[in-house]
């Protein structure tokens, strides 16, 4: 024990990143609206936002550098996320999907824009109005191309069952499509950004930490911040596949509501 | 490939809903009686029913 303490620093011990360094105080003011998460949803707005006005403001048939960025991201929504899972009603959903993933892609990316670095996802908040929306758009469109009853009967009575077993599967069907559906899909994005978030504070926080330590920390320093490097990209990754499959899981959903039997 | 994916995250969140509900089940069951093994069947119970309606949606063709 006495040697590790001869390690640390003088300056009182590390204090490892909680869940405390996502509450985040105002930036001006004293009103809970104008933290670093919200005011940071608005700038994602106005980047999407102005990013695809200009885009296909001068459109042309020999596209601009920007224009062929702003269609190959509208382009990919389309027909990856909205032609090829729900099928021949897909174009009433795409500006949906669309606002979806460019909505979260930026949010998430956010995380490791420099300066910026939050990934507003990260409070619980936000995925779960996003999973309301989603939840609310696939019922009302089941229910407004079925009919309330077969829509709910198609939900809870899976055909080719002998009766007494509704008893056990009907609870579940309905969990699922009204509880476990909606959670599911917030959760997984909160939970990701979170731990995302967590790991780079933990790695570069650390780094830093090591830094201001005796010579023998000093030395293993630059491999934590190594390592904050490459999970920084890792992080990347996994927020480009969430925004994804939060919008392929919604794009799923919209078409299981449409199909006649799901 | 997409309806794989899709094809996962329904089994899993089917799973999740069978532990959930009869599990939840089994949990007060045990409260009101007293008792302290519906718990563990009805998580049991649940995860069968899961398997079972998994493979009615995905194992039937």
């Amino acid at each position: 024990m006495r040697s590790v303490h001869r390690l640390s620093t003088e300056g009182g011990g590390f204090v490892p990143p909680s869940s405390n360094d996502f509450n985040l105080p105002p930036v001006f003011g004293n009103s809970a609206y104008t933290t670093k998460p919200i005011l940071l949803v608005f700038l994602s707005v106005l980047l999407v936002s102005v990013f695809f006005l200009l885009a296909s403001r001068k459109a042309a048939i020999v596209p601009s550098k920007l224009q062929f960025a702003g269609e190959s991201i509208y382009a990919f929504v389309r027909n990856d996320l909205g032609r090829d899972v729900i099928g021949h009603e897909f174009m009433r959903f795409v500006p949906y999907l669309f606002t979806l993933f460019t909505f979260i892609l930026t949010n998430n990316i956010f995380g490791i824009v420099p300066l910026l670095q939050f990934p507003a996802m990260s409070r619980v908040s936000f995925p779960y109005v996003l999973a309301i929306f989603t939840f609310f758009v696939f019922h009302y469109v089941g229910i407004r191309k079925q009919g309330l009853r077969k829509y709910l009967k198609d939900i809870m009575f899976m055909p080719g069952v002998p009766k007494p077993v509704y008893i056990l599967l009907t609870p579940i069907e309905i969990a699922t499509f009204f509880l476990v559906r909606p959670l599911t899909l917030s959760l997984r994005l909160f939970a990701n950004m979170f731990a995302g978030h967590l790991l780079l504070l933990v790695f570069i926080l650390g780094g830093d930490h090591l830094l201001k330590g005796v010579i023998g920390l000093k030395l293993i320093s630059p491999f934590a911040f190594a390592f904050g490097i490459g999970l920084t990209f890792f992080e990347f990754m996994v927020q480009c596949l969430q925004a994804y499959i939060f919008t392929l899981l919604t794009a799923l959903y919209i078409a299981g509501a449409l199909a006649d039997e799901h | 490939m997409k309806q794989d994916e899709g094809a996962a995250w329904s089994i899993f969140g089917y799973l999740l809903s069978g532990l959930i509900f009869w599990g939840g089940a089994g949990w007060l069951l045990d409260r009101w009686l007293k008792t302290h093994y519906f718990l563990l069947g009805g998580l049991l119970l649940g995860v069968g029913a899961s398997i079972y309606l998994i493979w009615l949606r995905f194992g039937r063709e």
